[in-house]
């Protein structure tokens, strides 16, 4: 209740001394409901280091678990720690986490570097030193140009960008991101994919949340998969997948001769079986992915073939969840 | 970052002035900002303006004992020919008829001749003033008896009383020999007391009802409440900083735009009626005591309603609906408080506090207000105790209705401490009680 | 729509199937699209896919045109349904969700407003005539019913004003919603005259139905005959005719501030300001410097006058006549209405 004197950042727990062997992220059998309804149910977790997409469909309690980890809600039951601290009704751990909501409401009138420097002294800097480190990440995050600009004048790419400045801005250890790519155009994705990767490589912990597979597949193969509140699948993405070899995968690929590279192709081992959906495509029906993926470049190259593209119809996040679901499992 | 150590400036200059920047900012931005406190201004100016106009105009003089008037039209007034002996009523008796005959007074020499001249303080027990200024009980020829109709001993002179009943509560009564300060200038008391009673309404109703229940109401409530609908709280409960210090700063930040509209009005208000005010004097230096607590309490009330109404838009998406009723409460209790400043519920309420602090403030800054009511209620006349219908000057009234005694039998400087610490108790316990409703909250 | 030779066929052929990642389904440009976007938010409705010959190199949609030829409803039906959607919602779910302090106030006010009706009541079962005197119809007594200022006109029907208008117009604004109206036949002045509509029914219903009970309990409670419902009953009608004029300006005030601002409790706490605070500052200036004319800004005090011209009562304002409370009335009410349909014909559709 005492106010910060000494105005630091650390809060109320003055004297609060992070854990050294504690994991960035703990979660210890973590439910939260809301009456009957199990938003979140039985989730352990710890995570440390490097970026991990948590992928789920809408509703699956990726936005629920963040909450949780920032404190907005309380867990219903379990233990939540970060960095060895429960972040409930304590905002001392957040010296070390930034967080990228998912709202899209933002404060409009402000520009980009009062935005970033205004709440960068929420952690305790002092105003001179505040606009030191807005200049920096706003730099980092590609938006110097605009920085003095409004950003209700932003684009959505921009907007998402201003976001993860604000959270970078007290230097964070765990970085949490909340769909930070929804409603980006292509070109943003990729910015702020690149971003992430390259807080990933400097060491941070890093959690960004989305529902698309092949957006945290290009920024991470380590993937927490969240279902109806359940955790469904922990750890990389394509071993969780080659765990699912019982099932076929399919790969379509369209070419100029589809029957010729379908005589090709049925000579590697995995394949199983090839059918022709239309003239264009061929589709290779396989227990083994990788094997395929690492062979087939080099017959298409070796009999030049003409192949427009490449696909894996079976990729996407819905896919793997039906599998994950419906068949075996985990 | 703490290697240097910090200047005071230096350690506020961090979380607390960022929020209260941020806050003030945000402010400026909202259209309904402007359109609240244009419109609070708008209609206090008007208010200001109808003053002035009535401070510009004549108040009417009345001649209160009647003897301007020339009844048995010789041509001179009653008050002449009471003077000089003739018969007020026969008009074959005037001072016209006299050896060497002497000329018809001016009437105007009998309107308002006789003010009052009132230099005691208003205490318990009973004194004795008032000056015969025209003479027509000194001089004239009456019996002793006649002149001392009060009986106590003293010829010409007026008995003012103040008693206390059992009900703790402060009487007066006024007894007056017959033609003694019986008729006061109805232009001097009723401005000055119009004038008091401006002063006091303004502050009371003006300032501290609805300047201080509407700002807050209009600017308070969504202080917290719109920030967690909106989902930009998120932004600042990202950061490692207490919810119940959000919950200050933000309201600070409040009081940051509220607190200088609060003083400038109140200037303006000063200003106004210190030149436009009765008095010969160029400005009314002595008004701005009063003025000055006005200010205060309604900064003290600003701030404790802030506190609340921002505590319960962060209780309850509907906490606006909590705030009305609660509005409605204050406001019956601001009229209580005019008529029973002493009742038990006003120590419930928070207007009662503050209205608390205006009337100690007046009551140090006019000592003698209960004895000028006494004396525009009791209105002149000189007839003596048996004055039975309503003589009482213009302004008394009001005057009488919109100032009260600080409450709680205190003086009045012990009151206003107290009820200034009463206030920033409110105001530290909603803060508290806000924090912590803030603290449990869980935010989508 | 003439069909030209050359226009190739239309591939309408392409029923919808259900979309399914077992591995039996077959690969479709579907199943590819739904990879491609990877989510199913609504997204997935192909039905009215209708192309040009497909081509290697992607395909163009071409707009295809279809006259409706179906009957629409008379607009007082359409109308209706939005007037339903909004009374309704005081009573049951699955219509315009007023929240439930909102339906709780309006309970208490109509149970508070009722006072009389229960005192007339009890005041005929004691036999009292005494008492009747007092408590049954009388002009006096209508009078207050409806233009009382203490409870009625500070507590209950500007809160309830307050509280309904809050969000009527504001939070279609804020949200957008005022799209699902404008997508459809209706015009804007249909839109904000339901609105209107809606809002005062609820408050007629709290008003007019509580004075109306009082009204027929005196009847029925003393057995009043013919006689002296013929000699009320223009006394009555009057009250009827200033609960009205009431609730219109109430609502016709609510309703502009509803449609200059965002957010649910702003247009709310302004209608009371306005009707509170400018009865304040006028009881100021009236006492201190016996000076009317500052109620002619105050809305209910011109609501009290014309009030008492109509029901004749005895007159609390007595420094100018009541036709100039009634012009202020007017003036205050078209000054209102042009704000709200200005404001309305020129909303932009959209999430402000």
């Amino acid at each position: 209740m005492i106010p910060d004197f000494d105005q630091q950042g650390a809060a109320e727990t003055k004297q609060w001394v992070p854990e050294v062997s504690a994991p960035a992220i703990l979660l210890e059998n973590v439910s939260k409901s809301y009456g009957r309804i199990f938003a979140l149910s039985n989730i352990t977790l710890a995570l440390n280091g490097g970026v991990t997409g948590v992928l789920g469909m809408n509703g699956a309690g990726k936005s629920t678990l963040f909450n949780l980890l920032m404190g907005k809600l309380k867990p219903s039951q379990g233990s939540i720690k970060l960095f060895g601290t429960d972040p409930w009704k304590n905002p001392a751990p957040y010296a070390r986490v930034g967080f990228v909501p998912e709202h899209e409401k933002m404060y409009d009138w402000m520009t980009g570097y009062g935005f970033v420097s205004t709440f960068a002294r929420l952690n305790g800097l002092t105003r001179d030193e505040a606009s030191v480190e807005a200049n920096r990440v706003l730099e980092f995050v590609g938006l110097t140009d605009v920085a003095y600009k409004k950003i209700g004048q932003y684009s959505k790419g921009m907007r998402q960008r201003a976001k993860i400045a604000h959270a970078l801005v007290n230097d964070p250890e765990l970085i949490i991101l909340d769909e930070p790519l929804q409603g980006c155009d292509p070109l943003a994705r990729t910015t702020i994919m690149n971003l992430i990767r390259e807080l990933g490589r400097m060491g941070r912990t890093v959690l960004v949340s989305s529902h698309i597979l092949q957006e945290i597949e290009r920024i991470t193969e380590q993937i927490v998969i969240l279902h109806q509140g359940r955790l469904l699948a922990l750890g990389n993405l394509h071993s969780i997948r080659e765990r699912l070899d019982k099932i076929p995968h399919r790969i379509s690929i369209q070419a100029e001769n589809p029957k010729e590279l379908a005589k090709d192709v049925i000579d590697i081992d995995e394949v199983y079986g090839v059918s022709f959906p239309d003239g264009k495509n061929i589709s290779i029906q396989t227990h083994n992915l990788g094997a395929i993926h690492s062979q087939l470049p080099r017959i298409i190259v070796d009999n030049n073939h003409k192949v427009s593209t490449i696909d894996n119809p079976d990729d996407d996040l819905a896919s793997i969840l039906g599998y994950l679901t419906s068949g075996g499992g985990m | 970052m703490a290697t240097k150590p910090d200047t005071i400036y230096r350690a506020f200059d961090r979380k607390a002035s960022a929020i209260v920047e941020f806050t003030l900012r945000q402010y400026r931005t909202k259209t309904s900002t402007w359109v609240v406190l244009g419109v609070g201004f708008t209609a206090l100016a008007l208010i200001f303006l109808i003053y002035i106009d009535v401070m510009g105009s004549e108040f009417e003089s009345v001649d209160n004992d009647g003897d301007s008037t020339d009844y048995d039209n010789d041509g001179y007034p009653k008050g002449q020919e009471l003077r000089l002996g003739t018969d007020p009523w026969d008009s074959e008796s005037h001072p016209g008829l006299f050896d060497t005959p002497i000329e018809p007074d001016p009437i105007s020499m009998y309107i308002n001749e006789d003010g009052f001249d009132w230099d005691i303080n208003s205490k318990i027990g009973s004194q004795t003033t008032g000056i015969d200024d025209d003479g027509d009980c000194l001089n004239s020829n009456k019996t002793d008896s006649q002149k001392d109709t009060d009986n106590n001993g003293i010829p010409c002179d007026i008995i003012v009383d103040f008693y206390r009943l059992s009900d703790g509560r402060i009487y007066s009564n006024v007894l007056a020999d017959s033609g003694v300060d019986e008729d006061p200038d109805e232009d001097a008391y009723s401005r000055e007391a119009i004038h008091m009673a401006f002063v006091l309404s303004i502050g009371k109703l003006g300032f501290v009802l609805l300047l201080g229940i509407f700002l807050p109401l209009f600017m308070a409530t969504g202080l917290i409440r719109d920030e967690m609908s909106s989902g930009t709280m998120h932004f600042m409960l990202a950061k490692p900083i207490a919810r119940s210090e959000v919950f200050l700063y933000r309201t600070l930040g409040y009081l940051g735009i509220v607190w200088p509209y609060v003083i400038v009005l109140g200037i303006l208000g000063a200003l106004v009626s210190g030149f436009a005010g009765s008095g010969d004097a160029f400005f009314r230096f002595a008004d701005l005591g009063v003025w000055l607590a006005i200010i205060f309490a309604t900064m003290m009330a600003t701030l404790v309603y802030g506190m609340l109404f921002n505590a319960l838009g962060v209780f309850w998406k509907y906490g606006i609906i909590l705030a009305i009723p609660f509005a409605a409460w204050e406001l019956g209790m601001a009229l209580l408080s005019m008529g029973a400043p002493d009742a038990m519920l006003l120590r419930f309420s928070v207007i009662g506090w503050a209205l608390m602090i205006v009337d100690a403030a007046a009551m140090l800054v006019w000592p003698n207000l209960d004895l000028f009511i006494v004396m525009g209620q009791w209105g002149g006349g000189g007839q003596g105790s048996g004055w039975d219908f309503d003589s009482s000057l213009e302004g008394s009234g009001p005057l009488d209705f919109f100032s009260s005694k600080p409450g709680l039998g205190l003086s009045a400087f012990t009151a206003m401490i107290v009820a200034t610490l009463v206030m920033l108790f409110q105001a530290a316990i909603l803060w508290f009680i806000g924090g912590a409703i803030f603290k449990g909250k869980e935010i989508q | 729509m003439t069909t030209s030779e050359n226009t190739p066929p239309m591939a309408a052929a392409i029923t919808p199937q259900p979309v399914e990642y077992a591995a039996e389904t077959p690969v479709t440009g579907k199943v590819r699209l739904e990879a491609a976007w990877g989510s199913t938010e609504g997204d997935e409705d192909f039905t009215t896919t209708a192309s040009s010959a497909p081509k290697p190199d992607g395909q163009v949609f071409k707009p295809q045109y279809k006259q409706w030829n179906g009957q629409l409803n008379p607009r007082w039906m359409r109308n209706w349904a939005i007037l339903r959607h909004h009374l309704l919602g005081i009573f049951k779910k699955g219509h315009r969700p007023w929240g439930m302090p909102i339906r709780l106030y309006l309970l208490v006010v109509f149970i508070a407003s009722l006072t009389d009706v229960g005192l007339t009541l009890v005041s005929a079962l004691i036999g009292d005539s005494g008492l009747h005197s007092i408590w049954g119809v009388s002009r006096d007594n209508l009078y207050g019913h409806v233009l009382g200022f203490f409870p009625r006109n500070m507590l209950y029907y500007p809160v309830i004003a307050a509280l309904l208008v809050g969000g009527v117009i504001s939070e279609d604004r804020q949200h957008g919603t005022s799209a699902l109206y404008f997508s459809r036949p209706i015009t804007r002045f249909d839109y904000v005259g339901m609105k209107f509509l809606s809002v005062a029914l609820i408050q007629g219903l709290i008003i007019l139905v509580s004075l109306s009970l009082y009204y027929f309990a005196e009847i029925a409670a003393m057995g009043r005959g013919w006689a002296w419902i013929i000699d009320t009953l223009p006394m009555f009608l009057a009250t009827v005719f200033s609960a009205v004029l009431l609730i219109f300006t109430y609502t016709s005030i609510g309703l502009s501030l509803s449609s200059v601002s965002k957010g649910k409790f702003f247009p709310g706490i302004a209608l009371l300001s306005i009707i509170l605070g400018t009865k304040i500052l006028a009881f100021i200036v009236s006492n201190l410097f016996d000076r009317e004319i500052l109620y002619l800004i105050s809305p209910y005090d011109c609501l009290a006058h014309v009030g008492q011209a109509i029901i004749g009562t005895q007159p609390t304002y007595d420094q100018y006549s009541w036709t100039w409370s009634l012009a202020s009335l007017v003036a205050m009410n078209a000054l209102a209405l042009y704000v709200l349909t200005t404001r309305v014909s020129s909303m932009e559709v959209t999430r402000e």
